[in-house]
């Protein structure tokens, strides 16, 4: 896309960061240049901005954008310089989308057991898909599941989830004392807490079972379209 | 009407199932119950020791179930307390020997006869326990403050949920001091993992033992902590459901069943 004003440096739009548009065909200087005339009118708004630099479209010009982020930090004081996340949209996601809204999720089938009360020692409880159980798991009781373990309460039990080899699966409870986590092929014995009782959740991250706070670590805040799980 | 039976287990041995069971006995014979307990553990008897008992025991369990004498030719009546019988445990046979259709049967008849029998559970969840709970009609659950009683009790309690026979607890051999010093579970944090209505709270009680060696039945003693505890238990099981359960870290106010376990907030 040619630029149809023929301005080979454009200000797109001011979100939290700058994003700069430019056109690459244009050598160095001229593209230098005029950075200093649009980023002097910004004044102290630059200083320690986050500024994308786009490229446009087809260019691989991670070099020049290297060279123009220089620029722009010690001339103007921006923060980090970027070029733009690569838009990942397909035109099949999109239409996926709008049906999602269209129909309010109400075509999509989550497969998930619920159970509601407590899980003693010596039974075991094993879900096709994701296990949700509104209680307490006890020590010495052990529950499977193809997916996600969610425990609305204590678990104090052995959880194996993403079984036998979905290693994107998370075991979640709102007091995390197990004895054991399995994620898909992975284990981990139980950690003797430290006592506080915050809702915290286990993944798989490089090959390791690890656990954080749910609540500051929770890895769906992330996902910008509510996705069936 | 009929009586009730119910059985008293814990799946980890040796944490007082006898001793629950010939002290509550006691214990509702002497509020005018008539009451009967049954050593349930066939080759390992030993409710007839606690009890005082054994030189007295002509037929048992065993013998009833094949039909070799009747129930009131079995029970062994108590030496001190009216209306307080043993049916002893026969020490020469296999566990195998009774099956659960006999104890449905024989509970049959002690309902006919007593208004409350005692199950006297043996240890695990093997044939012994199976016999005992086919006949329930109730269960009481003993533990101690130990993660291994815990964790078995928990087991045994499942599985009597399974067959529908809800259970109540006594947590016994609590010793405030050690719990005090954070050195033994405290009754919460028991119930935390259990969740079962409570029937009682007994402490570690020199007693006990004094009354196994002599046979003079717990709650006669005077004085003795467990004794009053099990004679609470006694009339909670009879008619007075409410009766507050005494805390015995001795902290100030009785708290009722399970309500106050719930009231706290942190
Ligand atoms: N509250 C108590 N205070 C002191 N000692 C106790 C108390 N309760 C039980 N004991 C002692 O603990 C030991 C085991 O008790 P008991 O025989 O009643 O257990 P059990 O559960 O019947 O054992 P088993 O599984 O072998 O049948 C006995 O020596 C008994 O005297
Ligand atoms: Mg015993």
């Amino acid at each position: 896309m040619k630029d149809t004003e023929n301005q080979p440096v454009k200000l797109k739009g001011v979100g939290d960061s700058l994003h700069v548009a430019i056109d690459p065909t244009q050598s160095i200087d001229t593209l230098r240049q005029s950075l200093s005339r649009t980023f002097e009118r910004l004044k102290h708004l630059a200083i320690n901005a986050k500024v994308i630099i786009d490229p446009g479209e087809d260019a691989d010009c991670d070099g020049l954008i290297d060279e123009l982020g220089q620029f722009l930090k010690d001339t103007f004081a921006v923060g980090m310089v970027s070029k733009p996340q690569p838009r990942k949209r397909s035109d099949n996601q999109e239409r996926i989308r709008e049906q999602d809204i269209g129909n309010e999720w109400h075509h999509y089938r989550s497969e998930a057991l619920i159970i509601a009360g407590r899980v003693r020692s010596g039974l075991n409880i094993r879900a096709k898909n994701h296990l949700v159980i509104l209680g307490d798991l006890n020590p010495g009781a052990e529950v499977y599941a193809g997916g996600d373990i969610l425990v609305m309460g204590s678990l104090l039990g052995k959880a194996a989830a993403g079984q036998p080899d979905n290693e994107t699966a998370i075991v979640m409870a709102l007091e995390f004392k197990p004895t054991q986590i399995q994620i898909g092929g992975l284990v981990a014995a139980g950690i003797t807490e430290s006592g506080a009782s915050r809702p915290e959740f286990a993944y798989v991250e490089n090959n390791e079972i690890v656990v954080d706070d749910y609540v500051k670590g929770n890895p769906f805040r992330q996902l910008g379209w509510p996705e069936v799980r | 009407m009929d009586g009730k039976v119910i059985v008293v287990t814990s799946g980890k041995g040796g944490v007082g199932k006898t001793t629950v069971t010939a002290a509550i006995g006691a214990a509702m014979a002497m509020q005018g119950k008539r009451v009967a307990v049954v050593d349930m553990d066939i080759g390992l008897r030993n409710l007839d020791v606690v009890m005082g008992l054994e030189n007295r025991i002509v037929f048992n369990i065993v013998d009833v179930i094949q039909g070799k004498c009747k129930i009131k030719q079995a029970a062994v009546k108590d030496r001190r307390i009216d209306n307080l019988f043993l049916i002893p445990a026969s020490q020469s046979h296999e566990k195998n020997v009774i099956r659960p259709e006999n104890m449905i049967w024989l509970a049959g008849k002690l309902r006919k006869e007593f208004d409350f029998t005692f199950l006297d559970c043996p240890a695990g969840i093997e044939q012994g326990f199976k016999n005992s709970i086919a006949a329930a009609d109730e269960a009481i659950v003993v533990c101690t403050p130990e993660v291994s009683s815990v964790r078995d009790a928990d087991r045994v309690i499942g599985l009597l949920y399974a067959r529908s026979i809800k259970p109540r607890l006594i947590i016994n051999r609590i010793v405030p001091k050690m719990v005090e010093n954070g050195d033994m579970l405290s009754h919460e944090d028991v119930l935390d993992v259990l969740s079962v209505d409570l029937l009682g709270l007994v402490v570690m009680d020199d007693k006990v033992v004094v009354s196994t060696n002599t046979g003079t039945p717990l709650v006669m003693q005077k004085d003795s902590a467990a004794g009053s505890a099990f004679q609470r238990i006694g009339l909670r099981l009879d008619g007075h459901p409410d009766l507050p359960i005494e805390n015995p870290m001795g902290q100030k106010g009785f708290w009722k069943k399970l309500g106050a376990k719930f009231s706290r907030k942190n």
